[in-house]
């Protein structure tokens, strides 16, 4: 059918088909700012348009329905590709992340000005509710929309988005813009999807209906007689090896567990077949004619039935050990018919009776510890388990390109993910290249090598273009989630406070495969433990493989569970001994000078080593936040009788990537006109690690942001690097960006010291582009320019690579306010707070947004987010409607961040890491607010008004 | 492999709509979409009626009397004027703005679903539909719908207090439990009681068993009423909440609506 519209300004006619949803219809066309991140259920609002000066989502409208009507895109602000003022609003506003959702949040900025150009707080949260973004937290496009209407008036109109700091640099502790942002803002190509050629073949995948199950047989063949259909991949023909999907520092400390396509099915979605076909409508119908036939056994869905004698086996295939000797009695050899279980090293595993890895340690003597005490507190906290939902799905598109296989991946770890398959496919890391494009969110469920691994295999063996992109509801049933965890922790103390043993323990459910087995849980202890100076204190981890779906990396890794456990627990234990939950953690905490015995015992996949700790803001932290929330003073009077006030403090901390593990690698190449690229091995997921070597270049060779440029996460065009997880990117890739920019520099001096006949010693680098001498000056476009003309230096690359062994913790007070409804269990957080030590903060503002994304997060895990289970096993809310993540409606109405830095010795210009540990605080602040208000300890996330209802007795 | 669309008609007067589904009885009215369109893996209706330029869409208050036009969006109607405040509080308690801009009342009465924004509030204040087949009182056109709905009527007394709620996860979330109620004051004594209440079976509908109970007595504590109010319901479990937590959280809903509407009536 016809449809005749006018699409930005330009009257238009398409043929479209009825059934085509004017989404499609746009991305056909070549709109690709409209996206899609819910499938059509309209939760999502990526697919915004404004149709007759409405927004709405263009999913729910059919491609013919817009006839006659006016739709305006966000192509429509970005004419000769200048910025419109809501564009360059949220900019400076420092809004932009991994830029997803931003082109939805741009029409409905523009939308709401245009018929309130002075919107209040609950006109911008109604303007924006529509629309989903798991990167900001919401409170920075408040900001954006607040400058935009004042520019409507006055174009001129500026205001500072965050302090500045280290005044002796130019550009390190101010804000500029992020340097991907200007592009993202305005819907330009930048995603995988954006990529594919038009001839790209689909890839579909046909996943298990059951928990658990023998694939007894497949008959493929009627599907692949069916037209379109190019390939077709099951456990019969695929590579016959197992490896994990964890992308980790190599050898891993998670089992190679996983085949490709496995005989025996683990959980409801495991990859049974898949289709590779030149339509995805081909794809999908040859893959309903796939017969499989399945022998149904019973399903391991609980950690409680994973350890119950005689349970079902999830993994009962061979063990062995590439080094070391299996545990003793454990058992190692298993049913030929399963999968191989191959262990890098031991992992204290016993994979028979389902336990993937364990670990137990501690110091001191914690019987004494608890003979000790005046007080000894035992509570178990649940942690169900949560999903990272990136608003970008899981996507690849695989090609063969001069007779290598190119991958164009939404991915953090590039590196991983061309060892992993290049291992998987079989060829040499040679015949790859992966090519990180920017990351519609990652939050570590892109840690993972999910997909690319099945499509690269296609792609290299039928020589295809072959693009595989989850929907949501795969996203959440076989991408990656937050494992499952029960913290026990047990507490003695004297009666003043002073703690005399700490005992954790963690049972953890990894899901089918053990991807992160041993690294999440045990980060629920090793970011939490060291909070606490005690001399008794022992962790006890266990994780268990189970058929749900399968568990792996989650920003926060297992802290926020540890945390979770930990804090509120202390705060049980003040409440037992009278005292002030601040005043007990004040009592127990680290601080500057504090000797940190039990990391001795926390290496994570490496041995510990205590640690004595530098100058630490703890204090600082706690200090504001009690002086914001009046800690010394009653607590503010509710507005009504049904809703009760109560507030929460606690500490947090993470750390600063790996040491002795991670490994990050950066070229600075100087162009002939002086300006610099910068290639750097880091994986921006739309954190801004990008302005941040950016900026480390431009400060060190003093230039201006917009002399330098930077390419990223290329593995054939930057150097390697481990890759973005663990709060590793800043540190470790900002840090190598300062190396390589430095050795460029030393490169820069050293020619121009025989260019200007001065010794190196009297020169410098001074801005903008000058090497200035005690005589004359040179401009790095000149030395730059020499080096094409055969004019006595090379090519000017700065290269640099940083490794270390000193750990920098990021540290934290969160405090929470809430209101309690007792009648109903509603909940409002009404504040939150988060005081921060990322180090020097190198771009403050883009630094907040990270911390307000991150706390709104755990507010939403905290309060709204499970994922849910059947009997059998199936998800059941896997989609926006029934997984519930926060809108604008759920942002704290105080919602404040504020940096207290610390410099770190080590980090870029003094810098630590800064986001992740931001999602540490949330759950055990609200549960001590929760209790506050109505005086129940609720130890179950999320905590729903049922919940809550039930632990203050009343249902 | 899912049903698609395979017929879109878009009508220009609601002769020819009424004609073309006379030719089509199968295929589906269409308005705002978001109910019928939604889900790229749901089956769709094979043929569609878009209906969205033959809908009245006008919002009126004319002596006492208030007309809504079917296809007046829910944004249409938070922005009306007119309107009194609990249908804004309906329209509203759609969170997401651009479900907002599309969705209508028409399409919220013919999608019938148990939380319907609007059904429990048209059920309390006893509103007629007119339709393409004539012209029934709200509830039995939800029992057996038939024709086209093309305006909801409502006779406003201004004795009446009215007030209407919803229960939902989040704020943007569907709403899990909703509920009205309607009354006037008699010496103080509540009279003429309706309330009705969705989430609690498969549609909206009057609770007579609950009006009975506070009908000609003084307005209690909402405590009282909860605790008279809860033992009569029987929601279901499900994966959003727990069957005896909705009774709980449906009872304090009917509290809040009595309470509201005893306040609005007594002013």
């Amino acid at each position: 059918m016809k449809t005749t519209f006018k699409l930005n300004g330009r009257l238009v006619t398409w043929d479209c088909e009825p059934s085509e949803s004017f989404r499609d219809a746009l991305r056909r066309k070549g709109v690709i700012s409209v996206r899609n991140g819910c499938d059509g259920e309209g939760s999502c609002g990526l697919c915004s348009v404004i149709l007759d000066r409405k927004l709405v989502n263009s999913c729910q409208l059919l491609a013919v329905q817009v006839d006659g009507s006016e739709v305006v895109t966000v192509e429509h602000f970005s004419k000769d590709r200048t910025l419109s003022i809501v564009q360059r609003a949220l900019v400076d506003a420092a809004c932009v992340q991994c830029g997803y959702c931003i082109p939805s949040v741009v029409l409905a900025i523009e939308e709401l000005l245009a018929r309130n150009p002075d919107p209040n707080r609950a006109a911008i949260t109604d303007a924006l509710a529509g629309t989903l973004c798991r990167c900001t937290g919401y409170e920075q496009f408040y900001n954006a929309v607040r400058i935009a209407a004042k520019r409507l008036s006055d174009p001129a109109y500026t205001e500072s988005m965050a302090p500045e700091f280290a005044p002796q640099l130019r550009h390190v502790g101010k804000d500029r813009e992020k340097i991907d942002a200007n592009y993202l803002v305005r819907g330009e190509r930048a995603f995988v999807e954006d990529r594919v050629d038009a001839n790209a073949c689909h890839l579909l995948l046909l996943g298990s209906p059951y928990a658990h199950a023998w694939i007894k047989s497949i008959d493929t063949s009627d599907a692949l007689a069916m037209p379109g259909v190019v390939a077709i991949l099951t456990h019969e023909n695929c590579p016959d090896k197992v490896y994990t999907t964890a992308g980790q520092g190599y050898p891993e400390p998670s089992p190679y567990d996983q085949r490709m396509f496995p005989r025996k099915v683990r959980h409801v979605g495991d990859r049974v077949a898949a289709v590779l076909a030149e339509s995805l409508e081909e794809a999908q119908a040859a893959l309903e004619a796939i017969k499989v036939e399945y022998e149904v056994l019973k399903p391991v869905l609980s950690i409680t039935e994973a350890k119950a004698p005689g349970a079902p086996v999830v993994h009962g295939g061979p063990v062995s050990y590439v080094i070391g000797e299996p545990p003793a009695g454990t058992s190692v050899k298993g049913d030929e018919r399963e999968e191989p279980i191959i262990y890098q090293f031991p992992l204290h595993s016993d994979p028979h009776r389902n336990l993937a890895a364990s670990v137990a340690d501690g110091i001191g003597d914690l019987d004494k510890g608890f003979a000790e005490a005046d007080v000894v507190i035992e509570r178990k906290y649940t942690c169900n388990r949560v999903q990272c939902t990136p608003m970008e799905p899981h996507v690849v598109y695989a090609k063969v390109d001069g007779g290598r296989l190119i991958l164009h991946a939404s991915t953090q770890v590039p590196w991983h993910v061309r060892r992993i398959v290049s291992r998987a496919i079989g060829i040499p890391e040679l015949k790859v290249r992966v090519i990180k494009e920017r990351v519609g969110g990652g939050f570590g469920a892109k840690q993972d090598i999910v997909l690319e691994d099945v499509a690269g295999y296609l792609a290299w063996t039928t020589g295809k273009p072959v693009l595989y992109r989850y929907n949501r509801a795969e996203e959440f049933r076989v991408s990656r989630t937050r494992h499952g965890m029960e913290v026990t922790v047990k507490l003695g103390a004297k009666r003043d406070g002073t703690l005399t043993g700490i005992l954790m323990k963690v049972d953890a459910d990894t899901g089918p495969y053990g991807q992160h087995c041993l690294t999440v849980p045990m980060n629920a202890v090793s970011k939490s433990l060291p909070l606490l100076l005690c001399d008794n204190a022992r962790f006890e981890v266990k994780t268990y493989y189970t058929n749900l779906s399968p568990a792996g990396a989650y920003q926060g890794y297992g802290a926020p569970k540890g945390s979770f456990g930990l804090q509120t627990a202390l705060a049980e234990l003040a409440a037992e001994l009278g005292m002030d939950q601040l005043e007990l953690i004040e009592k127990n905490r680290v601080r500057s000078g504090s000797r940190i015995e039990i990391l001795r015992s926390l290496g994570e996949g490496r041995p510990g080593a205590a640690v004595t700790l530098g100058e630490c803001g703890l204090g600082e932290m706690i200090d504001r936040g009690k002086k914001a929330f009046r800690w010394s003073e009653p607590k503010p009077a509710a507005d009504h009788p049904d809703w009760k006030i109560g507030r929460g403090g606690v500490i947090i901390q993470q750390g600063s990537g790996l040491p002795g593990l991670d490994s990050a690698n950066a070229a600075v190449r100087l162009l002939s006109d002086g300006t610099v690229l910068v290639l750097s091995g880091g994986a921006d997921l739309g954190t801004g690690l990008d302005t941040i070597t950016a900026k480390a270049a431009a400060e060190i060779l003093g230039l201006d942001m917009e002399d330098v440029s930077v390419i990223s996460g290329d593995t054939d065009i930057t150097p390697f690097d481990t890759g973005a997880y663990a709060s590793s990117g800043t540190y470790f890739s900002g840090n190598a960006a300062v190396k390589a920019a430095e050795n460029l520099r030393d490169k820069i001096l050293a020619a121009a010291a025989t260019v200007l006949g001065e010794d190196v010693s009297e020169l410098c680098i001074a801005h903008r582009g000058r090497v200035v001498g005690r005589t004359g000056e040179v401009t790095l476009a000149k030395l730059a320019h020499m080096a094409t003309q055969g004019e006595g230096h090379a090519d000017l690359i700065g290269i640099g690579g940083f490794k270390t062994d000193h750990a920098a913790f990021p540290y934290g007070a969160h405090f929470a306010e809430v209101a309690v409804n007792v009648r109903t269990g509603d909940v409002k957080v009404r504040r939150f707070h988060a005081y921060q030590d990322c180090g020097t903060p190198i771009n403050p503002a883009l630094a907040k947004g990270q911390i307000f994304g991150a706390c709104l997060k755990a507010l939403g895990h905290s309060l709204y987010e499970e994922m849910l289970y059947d009997a059998e096993g199936r998800l059941l809310n896997a989609n926006f409607l029934d997984y519930k993540i926060p809108s604008t409606h759920e942002v704290p109405d105080d919602f404040h961040v504020e940096l207290v830095p610390v410099a770190d010795e080590v980090g870029p210009f003094g810098g630590k890491s800064v986001s992740e540990i931001a999602v540490n605080g949330a759950a055990p602040a609200v549960a001590i607010a929760i209790h506050d208000a109505v005086g129940a300890w609720v130890r179950e996330w999320p905590f729903t008004p049922e919940r809550i209802l039930k632990a203050m007795g009343k249902l | 492999m899912k049903t698609i669309i395979e017929r879109y008609q878009r009508p220009s007067t609601l002769e020819e709509a009424l004609a073309a589904k006379q030719a089509d009885p199968g295929a589906a009215w269409l308005a705002g979409g978001t109910f019928l369109l939604a889900g790229d893996f749901r089956d769709k209706p094979a043929s569609v009626l878009d209906v969205t330029r033959v809908l009245p869409r006008t919002i009126t208050l004319s002596a006492g009397v208030l007309t809504l036009g079917a296809g007046a969006t829910f944004q249409d109607l938070a922005d009306a004027p007119v309107l009194p405040q609990p249908f804004k509080t309906a329209a509203l308690g759609m969170n997401n703005r651009n479900t907002r801009n599309r969705a209508t009342l028409g399409g919220n009465l013919g999608a019938n679903k148990s939380c319907g924004s609007f059904l429990p509030l048209l059920l309390v204040l006893d509103a007629e539909l007119e339709t393409s087949s004539g012209r029934f009182p709200v509830a039995e056109w939800l029992a057996k719908p038939t024709g086209l709905v093309l305006n909801a009527i409502v006779k406003m007394d201004p004795a009446r207090g009215t007030a209407y709620g919803r229960w939902a996860r989040t704020s943007c979330d569907l709403a899990v439990l909703n509920a009205a109620a309607s009354l006037t004051l008699n010496n103080g004594r509540i009279a003429g009681l309706r309330i009705a209440l969705g989430g609690l079976g498969p549609h909206a509908r009057r609770f007579p068993e609950l009006e009975k109970l506070f009908e000609g007595q003084a307005l209690p504590a909402k405590e009282a009423i909860e605790s008279a109010v809860a033992p009569l319901l029987s929601p279901i479990d499900d994966l959003r909440a727990s069957a005896a937590f909705k009774r709980l959280r449906a009872a304090a809903l009917v509290a809040d609506a009595l309470h509201a509407a005893t306040q609005e009536a007594s002013k």
